[in-house]
């Protein structure tokens, strides 16, 4: 007894800790800490490139400065309306070919793996190739566009219209399929049961989708959804390599213009405030979003 | 086992062996410096290695570099306007010591470029950098087609003057409209490609090759960061009209975010009458005109004043690096004259006045004339330690304007002032 006593391992308790301990400590060196220094910074004017200079305190300027200013507003809007159009399309293309999809035919292995590709590539790449799809002279988009309907020749990079619609396009191209991927596990775990139970009740095939495939692959929807905001929200490479940014400012992001104000300007400080307040934006949406998604997963 | 000696051998001797990092760009002339180079290497026994960064971030990887007091490069071959912040944040050793112990002289070089590339503050004796490739924005066009009778005798009909190299830029837009759309050999053509590019400094650059042409000043000369009624100034903005006139004329479709490469792309594939470029290509271009393409050279054209935007880079000494004594060596052979002469023979643009007044020089080559012109006429954009943040803002000001057609120039030279204020003003220099 005595000897068991004195080989007595660890607890259960410093186990545990010993095992997210690592986890917690890069957490704490590679996220903690990053977002504390930012939010310091965001007080002050520092600049990182302006060397031997000392940053002084400046009290919530940056934020103010900021907030009223027009140009960082219209750069929101620019972003609220990329999301917007691009979550609502890969929602609804997304659902429509999860529902294809989950039908049995030949090739249908074949078809979800071409469908699939886009979203393996790099952003960039896919960037810089869309540049040459969307070109008014050799490309193929304009061609394939004017097959159908004779527009004539029109510069989808270079027309503040067009411009918005264009990452719009490469971005649903990019990434309905992941939509669709998780919409299809939705769909592949309603059990069959429930729609016997409706053919017995003689509910229709809209009926069906309506009471029974919607509301079962709707949690599945709302969290790719989540995902794809997030990332949406964060965009960054594709646009450059596509637009950077234009024409003008009309394709600039909120996190394109963070990146010239903190890695082109230096603004360290200011940069700083506007990336606070672009997390904060994103975590009080977030936090909304997965509530109401709780919220209708319980129904 | 022998292999394994011989290669650890030679491992040692390798890692022996005197060595430099130079960065520069990834284009034309760094692969001339390359081969020039070479001779170095024979001489001295120290080995160069070169870091050749494509242009589009060319600066966001040298300045990011020197941010952070990297020591990956002990040479930098680095843009002009940089040298305000090489020298005011102590990224770039000074020269002036070295240059007086080894006898080099800043009169043997060409004064535009040694204003441009060498002098913090401007026009001062403190040197930074050794002018190493005088360049400046230039056009190139077709001369092929513009020696075609039928092409000439119609201009001439129509514009009432000879089809040749424009004597401003309303004749420059004359031409460029006269070519838009016009099927050549069977192709649609078009005008000019010239500079709109949004994300670095493209569209600045191209814009202010008008700009300065309307002889435009960034400040009042007597109150410097005094811009209003200078930038903003009823020439200047009627040059930002025009140049908006010349890409929605003359412009190929799809040019709406073009710099070197894409201008390049669409004169060498036989889409444009014009190109507007640095006179770095026109060794490249003239070389390979081929298919009965005949390239022809001209500098800025002027319009109230002769001018033409700088381009061009001097080479310094990074602060941050451990071997400035070899890095010295290699400044000191290159500012030789016969080595300087080899530098413009390979392709690259000396800016030693041995070179440049040789009278064989403004015949050595079809655009020799042109950089000549050119040099005595350059004015840059500000050097300032916060050119990128000056940058930017214009970049984005005038591409609104310009390809996005929104607003009015004067609104955009406005709105760009009010944003370089705010910079001097955090500069403390306001």
């Amino acid at each position: 007894m005595s000897e068991k006593k004195k080989f007595k391992g660890l607890s259960d308790k410093a186990v545990g800790w010993l095992f997210i301990g690592p986890t917690v400590l890069l957490l704490l060196a590679i996220n903690i800490y990053p977002l504390v220094y930012a939010i310091k910074m965001s007080f002050t004017n520092f600049y990182a490139n302006k060397i031997g200079r000392v940053p002084e305190f400046v009290g919530l300027k940056n934020y103010i400065k900021i907030l009223n200013k027009e140009a960082i507003w219209e750069k929101m809007q620019v972003t609220a309306s990329f999301m917007f159009w691009t979550l609502l399309l890969q929602a609804i293309i997304g659902l429509g070919l999860a529902l294809l999809l989950n039908r049995k035919f030949k090739g249908n292995e074949l078809l979800t793996t071409l469908i699939v590709l886009p979203m393996m590539l790099s952003p960039a790449v896919v960037g810089v190739f869309w540049t040459y799809l969307y070109n008014p002279q050799v490309g193929l988009f304009n061609y394939v566009v004017n097959f159908f309907y004779d527009f004539g020749s029109f510069d989808m990079i270079g027309s503040s219209i067009l411009a918005p619609w264009s990452i719009v396009i490469v971005d649903t191209w990019m990434w309905t399929p992941f939509t669709m991927l998780i919409c299809l596990a939705g769909l592949r775990s309603v059990p069959n049961y429930l729609y016997e139970a409706a053919e017995v009740d003689r509910a229709s095939k809209w009926q069906q989708f309506i009471y029974i495939t919607l509301p079962s692959v709707l949690p599945f929807l709302l969290l790719a959804l989540l995902f794809r905001g997030i990332e949406n929200f964060k965009m960054f490479d594709m646009v450059v390599e596509l637009t950077s940014g234009g024409p003008g400012s009309a394709t600039e992001l909120a996190s394109i213009n963070l990146k010239r104000e903190a890695f082109e300007k230096w603004k360290t400080g200011y940069s700083s405030a506007f990336a606070v307040i672009l997390f904060v934006t994103i975590f009080g949406f977030g936090n909304v979003y997965v509530k109401v998604m709780n919220k209708i997963k319980e129904r | 086992m022998i292999l394994l000696f011989v290669s650890l051998f030679s491992f040692s001797v390798n890692s022996n062996a005197k060595s430099i990092t130079l960065g520069w760009a990834a284009w034309d002339p760094a692969n001339a410096l390359q081969e020039l180079t070479k001779e170095f290497t024979a001489e001295t026994g120290i080995n160069v290695n070169f870091e050749f960064v494509p242009w589009p971030n060319f600066a966001d990887r040298m300045l990011n570099e020197l941010n952070n007091k990297g020591k990956t490069f002990d040479l930098l071959i680095g843009d002009s306007q940089w040298i305000g912040a090489g020298a005011v944040y102590g990224h770039y050793v000074k020269l002036n010591d070295f240059f007086d112990k080894e006898g080099i002289s800043m009169d043997d070089f060409s004064p535009a470029t040694v204003y441009a590339y060498s002098t913090w503050p401007k026009g001062s004796e403190n040197y930074y950098a050794l002018p190493a490739m005088g360049d400046a924005l230039a056009w190139a066009y077709r001369k092929d087609w513009f020696d075609r009778p039928e092409l000439k005798s119609e201009f001439k009909k129509k514009h009432g003057y000879d089809l040749g190299v424009p004597a401003n830029w309303n004749q420059l837009h004359d031409m460029c409209s006269f070519f838009q759309g016009r099927e050549i050999d069977g192709q649609k053509r078009y005008g000019a490609a010239i500079n709109t590019e949004r994300g670095s400094e493209g569209i600045t650059m191209g814009v202010t090759a008008a700009m300065y042409a309307w002889g435009m000043e960034y400040e009042n000369p007597n109150k410097p960061y005094d811009m209003e009624g200078y930038f903003n100034s009823p020439q200047a903005v009627e040059a930002v009209e025009f140049y908006r006139k010349l890409y929605e004329d003359c412009a190929p479709p799809g040019h709406s975010d073009a710099y070197m490469v894409a201008n390049l792309d669409a004169y060498k594939s036989g889409q444009v009458a014009f190109q507007m470029n640095w006179y770095a290509f026109w060794p490249g271009v003239s070389k390979e005109d081929s298919n009965g393409r005949v390239s022809g050279f001209f500098a800025n054209p002027s319009q109230n004043v002769s001018a033409a935007t700088l381009g061009g880079q001097g080479i310094s000494v990074v602060k941050y690096s451990d071997k400035q004594d070899l890095a010295l060596e290699y400044i000191k052979w290159f500012a030789r004259p016969d080595v300087q002469q080899k530098w413009w023979d390979l392709g690259g643009y000396s800016c030693h006045l041995d070179v440049l007044n040789s009278p064989s020089f403004p015949t050595s080559t079809v655009y020799a004339q042109g950089f000549l012109d050119s040099m005595g006429i350059v004015k840059d954009f500000w050097q300032e330690p916060t050119f990128v943040e000056l940058m930017l803002p214009m970049q984005e000001a005038i591409h609104d304007y310009v390809v996005n057609g929104k607003g009015t120039a004067k609104g955009a030279l406005d709105k760009i002032i009010e944003e370089w204020v705010e910079v001097f003003e955090a500069d403390g220099k306001l």
